[in-house]
């Protein structure tokens, strides 16, 4: 099997490069005949990659621990799912699985365009074949997931405990999928310079990928976020990590490009910064693969990469390069095909976004590489610590918020002032009434009562988009409201599908500011019988139990709590000691509903039954994940083919607006 | 769908019809100023934001010997160090929540440490470890930060040793 596997890899290697080479002879002579040799290609390539993967699966599921990769991740011991999550666990498993990936997604476009697109087509392949090439290569000279061990060990190591978890199912390969997806768009957009054809064909083309992507990068980290909330024990979601910042930063230019290629669409602007920005996208990607993979930026999440750091960063260098230097050379062609005529606009208010989430993608990008830059330059490692980050991108997310209530309520082009006034009056009314309120009410920091206004004011704009809608339908069609609610979203998917996308933001920002502004804490340590106190919560410990589980020593403690005086029932936290391992895995109990999340960590013991607690009130938590369920229904249904969509796909084409010319024939 | 040849002739027809327009009527829209002006406040808003912040929060991030090279200049100082939990020094208390160890670099240098604060899971013997906080004048370094590397996050830490 180890040797089927390698062998699926290296022949996997000589037909991508082959592809790779066939795909962009084909379309540069257009050599049909090629063409159809290079497509059998892609599929022939993505053939491999699963005999590859389904080897290395096969291996981990049935234990075979002469293969060193098996041996390190699975275990007897270990459940079936954990053994075949182990896939993704280490370095050669996951450079197989985004490999696999890739050839799979390389598959589907053939698939999905084979009537539309042919000048495209040949080049995307080409430039998907030629990164499959280099992973695949990665794999067979220099990381092989099927090396194997002179002396097959009688049991593999298996994964951490703290690896025990449902998160390490979804968590990873949700990433890879935003990584790679981020491919499939970054080879149109070099498909379009290569050919030449830089209209918006190569947007549409890959406007659902870019949105597939941008959503699986997006709740991979959810998924990462809620994982460290429940295992990790430190009533945190996110660190600003170097890690967790090189998975947000593509994250964020993702955002930036989706929304800047509306601006191309219907008005054939922000040509080469688009281009610019799926660039910085995938590149970031790449970035983000090699910081987890290389261990070059100092991590709490520290992985041994070998040689991948080297290979990395050349391939890095590779794609920044190159397509860069396409770009410089396809500069003169990429002229706008119109003017920004109002700095009040949507076009204007899109430009800012753009602005602020490249801006916000930067100091982050700043921030996480610092340590490297100043050792270089000062000779004295300075780092920044997650203060940094808050501060920054505190203000920016803010005002990327209030951004999106204003866009909504301003028009294309140039928004008149009667317009403005009308459309913005309730929503401000609102806003500065939440302010009022808040303040009023004893709310400190500032900072807090104005996050609080903001996101009033948004989610005001839009629900008074919806709400403009169906009164339209209701009136004009004669609807009742609840009928016209689904029939106006099903009318413009793409459209209604962000804006639901925008509610679930919110509502994710709700939880961030609730839960960074007004986290309280306390440690304590207290015999059977006493109590902690924290905010209206009084919580009584009732003392220590130990026993055996499995192979498993666990001691968890048990707490009454009451909250206002009014019993809750009581909650369970403990800490587990796996047979033959050194480190606990805590189990936090987190007592959560809409208003707040109570979190107790059991710390310490001692013999006489004495027990340390950590114990946290994190306010609003939940609607971060409320949030992330919202953002997933409004992305599925942006997602999904929109017949009026398609029908009005040539915009630009069709009708063009006043002083703008037809970008192509 | 038009010939190839005369599609290509018509977009470069275009392209030039484009640029003298252009160039005659009008200055690319980026550059008017009032969106020069836009531009550059935005731009100034989030320098000045990263520039404070940075002030805020930077501190150093030094190795033991690092540490201890930076003599009486260590004290007062906010820092963040990092090295390896030497084996057996992991002490508890003296009060509940407190743990007692020493950090060393690979060579040997070390420095005593005390922590306050839920220690986190993955923290052990030998571990790699960042403590952010300062050396007090008694040379023990009080740390407020406890991170320690979650070697479990894709890698056991057992197939690095062995």
């Amino acid at each position: 099997m180890p040797d089927l596997g390698y062998a699926a890899i290296l022949t996997g290697f000589v037909i991508a490069a082959y592809t790779a080479v066939a795909s962009f002879v084909a379309a540069r002579g257009r050599v049909g005949e090629l063409w159809l040799s290079a497509r059998n290609g892609v599929y022939a390539a993505f053939g491999l990659t699963t005999v590859a993967s389904a080897a290395l699966l096969y291996g981990l599921l049935t234990h075979d621990f002469s293969i060193k990769y098996v041996a390190e991740y699975t275990s007897r011991s270990q459940s079936p799912v954990y053994n075949f999550a182990a896939w993704w666990a280490g370095l050669e498993g996951s450079l197989l699985f985004w490999a696999w990936l890739l050839s799979l997604f390389s598959v589907i476009v053939l698939v999905l365009s084979r009537r539309n697109n042919r000048e495209l087509i040949p080049y995307v392949s080409a430039v998907t074949m030629a990164l499959l090439a280099y992973f695949l290569g990665m794999m067979g000279f220099a990381m092989n997931p099927f090396e194997t061990l002179p002396v097959a060990p009688a049991d593999g190591m298996g994964l951490n405990p703290l690896l025990d978890n449902p998160g390490m199912i979804f968590h990873p390969p949700m990433l890879y999928m935003g990584y790679v997806g981020f491919t499939i768009p970054f080879a149109f957009a070099i498909a379009a310079l290569i050919s030449g054809r830089l209209g918006s064909d190569w947007i549409r083309a890959s406007r659902r990928w870019t949105l597939f992507a941008w959503f699986a990068l997006g709740l991979g980290n959810l998924l990462g976020a809620q994982w460290a909330y429940t295992v990790l024990g430190w009533g945190g979601y996110w660190g600003w990590d170097p890690v967790e910042n090189a998975s947000f930063m593509p994250w964020l230019v993702g955002t930036a490009f989706l929304h800047s290629v509306m601006i191309q669409e219907r008005r054939g602007m922000l040509k080469v910064w688009n281009i610019l920005l799926i660039i910085i996208a995938f590149s970031l990607c790449l970035f983000g693969t090699m910081v987890t993979r290389s261990g070059i930026l100092s991590s709490v999440h520290s992985f041994s990469g070998g040689s991948a750091g080297p290979l990395f960063l050349a391939l890095l260098a590779a794609v920044a390069a190159g397509s860069l230097g396409l770009l410089w050379l396809r500069l003169p062609a990429l002229r706008s095909d119109s003017q920004l005529d109002s700095l009040v606009s949507r076009e204007s208010s899109f430009l800012l976004n753009n602005l602020l989430l490249v801006g916000a993608a930067f100091a982050i990008f700043w921030g996480s590489v610092f340590p490297l830059l100043s050792e270089a330059v000062r000779g004295v490692k300075t780092t920044v610590g997650p203060p940094f980050f808050k501060e920054v991108t505190g203000p920016i997310f803010l005002a990327l918020l209030l951004l999106m209530g204003i866009c909504p309520l301003i028009g294309w082009r140039k928004a008149s002032a009667e317009n403005l006034a009308r459309n913005f009056l309730l929503p401000l009314a609102l806003g500065v009434a939440t302010a009022v309120l808040l303040l009023a009410l004893g709310m400190r920091p500032f900072f807090a009562a104005l996050a609080f206004a903001v996101l009033a004011f948004a989610a005001t704009s839009i629900l008074l988009e919806f709400y403009r809608g169906v009164r339209a339908r209701h009136r004009g069609r004669g609807e009742n409201y609840a009928i016209a609610v689904p029939r106006l979203i099903w009318a413009n998917k793409p459209r209604y599908g962000g804006y639901i996308v925008h509610v679930g933001v919110i509502l994710i920002a709700l939880g961030v500011v609730g839960s960074q502004m007004f986290a309280t804490n306390v440690e304590a340590t207290v015999k059977p019988g006493e109590t902690i106190q924290i905010r209206n919560y009084v919580l009584t410990y009732q003392g220590l139990t130990s026993y055996t589980e499995g192979n498993n020593e666990i001691v968890a403690a048990t707490l009454d709590v009451q909250r206002g005086g009014q019993s809750l029932g009581s909650i369970v936290t403990s800490k587990s000691f796996a047979a033959g391992r050194e480190e606990p895995r805590t189990d936090v109990a987190i007592r959560s509903d809409p208003r707040e999340d109570l979190y107790t960590i059991l710390s310490g013991w001692s013999e006489d039954g004495t027990a340390s607690f950590k114990v946290l009130v994190n306010p609003l938590v939940m609607w971060i994940w409320v949030g992330g369920a919202v953002l997933l229904l409004g992305t599925a249904i942006a997602f999904w083919p929109d017949a009026r969509a398609e029908a009005r796909l040539p915009v630009t084409e069709r009708v063009p607006a006043k002083g703008m010319r037809p970008s192509h024939a | 769908m038009k010939s190839e040849q005369g599609g290509l002739r018509l977009r470069r027809q275009q392209a030039v019809e484009t640029l003298r327009k252009t160039a005659t009527s009008r200055r690319p829209s980026l550059a008017r100023p009032q969106f020069l002006i836009a531009f550059l406040v935005v731009f100034g808003a989030l320098a000045f934001l990263g520039y404070n912040a940075f002030k805020a929060s930077s501190m150093y991030y030094l190795s033991v010997e690092e540490l201890l090279a930076r003599g009486d200049a260590a004290y007062g100082e906010e820092l963040r160090v990092s090295g390896k939990v030497v084996e057996g020094t992991i002490e508890r208390g003296p009060e509940a929540n407190a743990i007692r160890f020493a950090v060393a670099d690979e060579d040997g240098a070390s420095v005593p440490v005390v922590y306050r604060g839920v220690v986190p899971d993955t923290f052990q013997d030998g571990g790699e470890v960042v403590v952010e906080g300062g050396l007090s004048r008694d040379g023990v370094f009080q740390a407020g930060t406890l991170l320690a590397k979650c070697p479990s996050k894709y890698e056991p830490e057992e197939s690095k040793q062995t």
